[in-house]
C-alpha cells in the first residue's frame, strides 16, 4: 500500500509537470488555497479531505492549506470557512452533519446553508452496518427484529453521541422496523464495540472500518448494511433494505462533501467539481477512499444540493420522532 | 510468539539504523516541546503527522511514539523550576518539584525526576510485555459501572492531595467539576453553560485551563516579585546530586507510582493526569511524614513522575490491542497508525507483529536514551533560572499562547486563557490549590458520562453498582477512605479537647 501512494505521488508529480489547461477564469487561482476541515488532523475526515486535496493541489497548481478547526461535531470548520476574510480561495470539506441536522441540534449555528453555502460536490459515501455480539441468539436481520420487538427497550444500541450518524440511523430503522431501542450514547465506534463485545450493550450501527476486523476474529456478527448495493469493503454482508419488513429504499448513509462560500464565482465551483469529479474516477484515489471506508461518489454541484435538501428532510423527520419520545 | 520473544524480535528491528535514527530525533524533540509550556506532544505529532507520509511506517510511529512519551521526561522540568507544568500531566509534580527549586535543590527535584520517569516507563514496558493480553480484557471487562465507581474512588483518594485546608481544597474539586460540565450534554444534546458559544460545545480546553491556572497565573504572580528576587546564585554540580539519604526515598514511591500508572493507563479514558494524582494521594497516605508534602518531600516528586510515565507506556494497550485511544494524544497516534495502513484491534498482534513488537521495543531503546540524555541536561535546565525574569516570562506567556492555539487553532482559547490565567492568579493570591480544580476538571465529566450511562444501560436501578463485584469493590474502599478520614477527623479534634 506504501509503495502504490507513493507511485501515486510521483504520477502526480509527473501530471503536474505537464501543467494542464483549466478552462477557467485566469485570475484563480493565483494564490494558496485553504481548504478548512472541522476534524482533528490523523481522524477519518482528514485524511479523506487530504487524499482529494494532495491531486487537487496538482491539477490547479496551488499549495492547498487543510486548516483543522475541530469541534462541534465538524460545524466550526463551516463557520470558519464562512468567517475567512479571503472568501475567493476559501473552501472546506465537511460530513453531512454540519449541512443537514446541525440546524437542528445546534444553537447559534451562525449560517443558513441554503444561503450561504454553495455545495461544489460529493466526495464519498460510507453506509453503516448493523452489529451485534458473536453469541447473540439470532443469526439474520428478521430474527434480530424479532428479538428487539419482544418488548419495548429489549435491547440497548451504541452510538456515537446524540443527532450523530450511528444513532440517527438506529432511530430510522427502528421507526421503519416498528421496534423500539434503548440508545445508550457512547463517544467512538471502537468504545461501542468493545461494550457490544463485553456484552454491556446488545448492538450498535457503526462503520463498516469499525467492526470488519472484530467480524473476521469472530466476536462481532455484522447483521446487514445501509446501502442501496453491497459494499466493496463489507463482503458478504447483506443489504437491509427489503428485509424483515424495511421498505425497499430503506438507506441511510454518511458522506462527506466539498463547499464553497455562496459568494464564490460559478466558474470556480463549475472547475473544482470537473477537477474533483475527475480524480474520484482514479482508481488509486478509489482504493485509498475504499481503505478507509468510503465510497468515491462525485456528481454536479446540484446533485450535492438535492441530496442534503432529501437528508435534511430525512433526518429532520426522524429528529421529530426522537424529540416525541423524550 | 510469546511476549519475551516478541519483544527480543522487535529489539532487532527497533535498533536498526534507519529507525533508531528516528527514534533519537523523536525522544529529543518530544524532551524539549515537553519543557516548554503549552506546547506538548499533542501539537508536536499533529505537526509531524504530514512529515511522515514519506517515513516507513515502522520508523513514522517509532519517531511519534518517541515525542509522545519524550515530553513526559520534559514536562516536569518547567513545572519544577517555574511551577509552570510544561503538559498537564505533570501539573501534581509542581507541589513538591517547586519548593525543592525554591529550596536550592532543584538538580536533586530534577533527578529524582528523571529517574523515577525512567524505571516507571521501564515497568510499564515490562507490564506491557508480560501483561498487554491480561490487560486488553481487563479493559473489555470494565463497563461503564466499573468505571464510574472507579472514578468515584479517585476523586475521594484525589481529594486529599491538599488536605491542609480540606475545605478550600473541596471547593476547588467542586469548581473543577462544575467546569466539566460546560459543553454538550452526550445523553440529552442539551448546551450547557455554554453562553451560545460555538466553541465551548466541546466544553474548556484542558490545554487552555491548566497554562492558563499555572502558567499565565504564575507569570502574572512573579510580576510582583520579579524585582525583589534576585538571579539566584550558580549552583556546583555536585550540589546538584541526591544525598544518599535522598537517594533511598526514590526506588518504593517510582515503584508504587509506576505500578498504579500502569494499571490506569491501561483503562482507556482515565489516562496518565489522573494516574500522576493518585500516585501523589497514594505516597502521602502512606508516608510517615505527611506534613512535609507540598514543601519538598522527594516522594511527591517520584510517585507521579513515574506514575505518568508508566500510564504514557501502558496507554498503547487500549490503543493498539482495542483500538480505543485513552487520550486525544492517542487518538493522533491511531489516526498515525491508519495513515500507514495498520489497523489497530485485536487483530494487529496476529497482522503485524513486527510493528506491534518493533513499537514496544523501541519504547525500551527510547528511555534508556531519554535518560543518557536528560541527566547531563539536568544542570542546563537549572541555570535556565539564571534567566532574566524580563526575558524568560515573556518568552514563556509566547509559547504558552503558540500553545494553546495549536491544539485546535481557536483564537477563542487563547482569549480564555488569559482569563483562566486571572482566575487562576486569583486563586493562588487566596491559596486556593489549583491542581485539584484540574482533578475535578479531569474526573468530573469521565464520572457523569460512565454513572449516567451504568444507570441507563441498567433501566435505572443504582443496584448496578453493588451487583457487579468489580465496582462493587471500588466502592466499599471509596467508602472505607472516607469513613477512614472521618475517624482521624473526630480523633484529632477529641485530642484537642484533651
Amino acid at each position: 500500500m506504501i509503495i502504490s501512494r507513493r507511485a501515486a505521488l510521483l504520477g502526480a508529480v509527473a501530471v503536474s509537470l505537464c501543467k494542464p489547461a483549466l478552462a477557467q477564469d485566469a485570475s484563480w487561482p493565483s494564490q494558496p488555497q485553504h481548504v478548512f476541515v472541522g476534524f482533528p488532523a490523523g481522524s477519518s475526515p482528514d485524511l479523506l479531505a487530504r487524499i482529494v486535496t494532495e491531486p487537487l493541489a496538482e491539477k490547479l497548481g496551488q499549495p492547498i492549506v487543510i486548516e483543522n478547526k475541530p469541534g462541534a461535531g465538524g460545524v466550526i470548520g463551516v463557520q470558519q470557512m464562512l468567517n475567512a476574510q479571503d472568501q475567493k480561495n476559501t473552501f472546506a470539506t465537511t460530513i453531512n452533519g454540519p449541512l443537514t441536522t446541525a440546524p437542528r441540534l445546534t444553537p447559534n449555528l451562525g449560517y443558513d446553508v441554503a444561503k450561504d453555502i454553495a455545495p461544489v460536490a460529493l466526495i464519498a459515501t460510507s453506509p453503516l452496518v448493523l452489529v451485534v455480539a458473536a453469541d447473540f441468539p439470532a443469526d439474520d436481520l428478521a430474527g434480530f427484529v424479532a428479538a428487539a420487538g419482544k418488548e419495548p427497550e429489549a435491547l440497548a444500541y451504541g452510538s456515537v453521541g446524540k443527532g450523530s450518524g450511528a444513532h440517527l440511523t438506529a432511530e430510522l430503522f427502528s421507526d421503519r422496523a416498528g421496534v423500539e431501542m434503548l440508545h445508550i450514547p457512547f463517544t467512538s465506534y471502537a468504545e461501542v464495540t468493545t461494550a457490544i463485545i463485553g456484552h454491556e450493550i446488545d448492538c450498535g450501527f457503526m462503520a463498516p472500518s469499525a467492526a470488519m476486523q472484530y467480524a473476521e476474529v469472530g466476536k462481532l456478527k455484522i447483521l446487514g448494511i445501509t446501502s442501496e448495493k453491497p459494499f466493496a469493503q463489507a463482503p458478504g454482508v447483506p443489504v437491509m433494505a427489503g428485509q424483515a419488513g424495511l421498505p425497499d429504499d430503506f438507506r441511510a448513509e454518511l458522506w462527506n462533501a466539498f463547499l464553497a462560500p455562496a459568494s464564490t464565482d460559478p466558474v470556480v465551483i463549475t472547475t473544482l467539481n470537473t477537477e474533483i469529479n475527475a480524480i474520484l474516477a482514479d482508481a488509486t484515489v478509489q482504493q485509498r477512499l475504499l481503505d478507509m471506508g468510503w465510497q468515491a461518489a462525485g456528481g454536479s454541484p446540484e446533485d450535492l444540493k438535492q441530496r442534503i435538501a432529501e437528508d435534511t428532510a430525512v433526518w429532520g423527520a426522524v429528529l421529530d420522532r426522537i424529540d416525541a419520545k423524550n | 510468539m510469546s511476549g519475551w520473544d516478541g519483544f527480543l524480535h522487535g529489539l532487532s528491528l527497533a535498533a536498526q539504523p534507519d529507525v533508531l535514527i528516528y527514534c533519537v530525533f523523536g525522544v529529543l524533540l518530544g524532551t524539549f516541546v515537553g519543557v516548554l509550556p503549552g506546547i506538548g506532544a499533542m501539537a508536536t505529532i499533529s505537526l509531524l503527522l504530514p512529515i511522515t507520509y514519506y517515513l516507513s511506517p515502522e520508523a513514522a510511529l517509532v519517531m511519534l511514539a518517541g515525542v509522545y512519551y519524550g515530553s513526559q521526561y520534559g514536562g516536569a522540568v518547567a513545572s519544577i523550576l517555574l511551577r509552570l507544568p510544561g503538559t498537564p500531566q505533570s501539573a501534581v509534580t509542581t507541589l513538591d518539584g517547586y519548593p525543592l527549586a525554591q529550596q536550592g535543590r532543584a538538580g536533586v527535584a530534577l533527578f529524582t525526576s528523571m529517574i523515577s520517569s525512567f524505571s516507571g516507563s521501564m515497568i510499564g514496558i515490562f507490564v506491557l510485555i508480560v501483561l498487554s493480553g491480561a490487560l486488553a480484557r481487563a479493559a473489555i471487562a470494565f463497563g461503564a459501572a466499573e468505571y464510574a465507581a472507579m472514578m468515584i474512588l479517585g476523586l475521594v483518594a484525589a481529594s486529599t492531595v491538599g488536605a491542609k485546608h480540606p475545605a478550600k481544597g473541596l471547593a476547588m474539586v467542586v469548581l473543577g467539576l462544575i467546569l466539566g460540565c460546560v459543553g454538550t450534554d452526550v445523553n440529552s444534546g442539551v448546551q450547557r453553560f455554554t453562553f451560545g458559544q460555538t466553541e465551548l460545545m466541546d466544553g474548556v480546553n484542558l490545554v487552555a485551563l491548566a497554562m492558563g491556572l499555572f502558567g499565565v497565573a504564575e507569570v502574572i504572580a512573579n510580576i510582583r516579585v520579579a524585582e525583589r528576587t534576585g538571579v539566584p546564585p550558580r549552583v556546583a554540580l555536585r550540589e546538584l546530586l541526591p544525598s544518599r539519604s535522598e537517594l533511598r526515598r526514590i526506588p518504593f514511591p517510582a515503584l508504587r507510582g509506576a505500578s498504579l500508572g500502569s494499571f490506569f493507563g491501561a483503562l482507556p479514558g482515565t489516562g496518565s493526569t489522573i494516574s500522576s494524582f493518585l500516585a501523589y494521594a497514594v505516597e502521602r497516605r502512606v508516608s510517615r511524614h505527611p506534613e512535609q508534602f507540598g514543601t519538598g518531600a522527594i516522594e511527591g516528586v517520584a510517585g507521579p513522575e513515574a506514575a505518568n510515565n508508566a500510564a504514557a507506556i501502558s496507554a498503547f494497550v487500549p490503543t493498539l490491542a482495542l483500538g480505543i485511544p485513552g487520550d486525544p494524544i492517542m487518538a493522533l497516534m491511531l489516526g498515525a497508525l491508519v495513515i500507514h495502513g495498520v489497523q489497530p484491534g485485536p487483530l494487529m498482534l496476529e497482522a503485524r507483529p513486527d510493528m506491534f513488537w518493533g513499537l514496544i521495543a523501541s519504547f525500551g531503546i527510547g528511555n534508556v536514551l531519554l535518560l543518557i540524555l536528560n541527566l547531563p541536561l539536568i544542570g542546563i535546565w537549572v541555570s535556565m533560572l539564571r534567566i532574566p525574569f524580563r526575558w524568560l516570562y515573556p518568552a514563556i506567556l509566547i509559547f504558552v499562547c503558540l500553545g494553546v492555539y495549536s491544539v485546535r487553532g481557536s483564537s477563542f482559547d487563547m482569549f480564555a486563557v488569559a482569563l483562566i490565567g486571572l482566575i487562576g492568579y486569583a486563586l493562588s493570591f487566596a491559596r486556593f490549590n489549583p491542581a485539584l480544580l484540574l482533578l475535578g476538571f479531569v474526573l468530573g465529566p469521565l464520572i457523569e458520562t460512565n454513572l449516567r450511562r451504568a444507570l441507563l444501560i441498567a433501566r435505572g436501578d443504582p443496584m448496578v453498582f453493588l451487583q457487579r463485584p468489580i465496582a462493587a469493590a471500588f466502592m466499599v474502599v471509596a467508602a472505607g477512605l472516607i469513613v477512614m478520614s472521618l475517624v482521624q477527623v473526630i480523633r484529632r479534634q477529641s485530642n484537642r479537647a484533651v
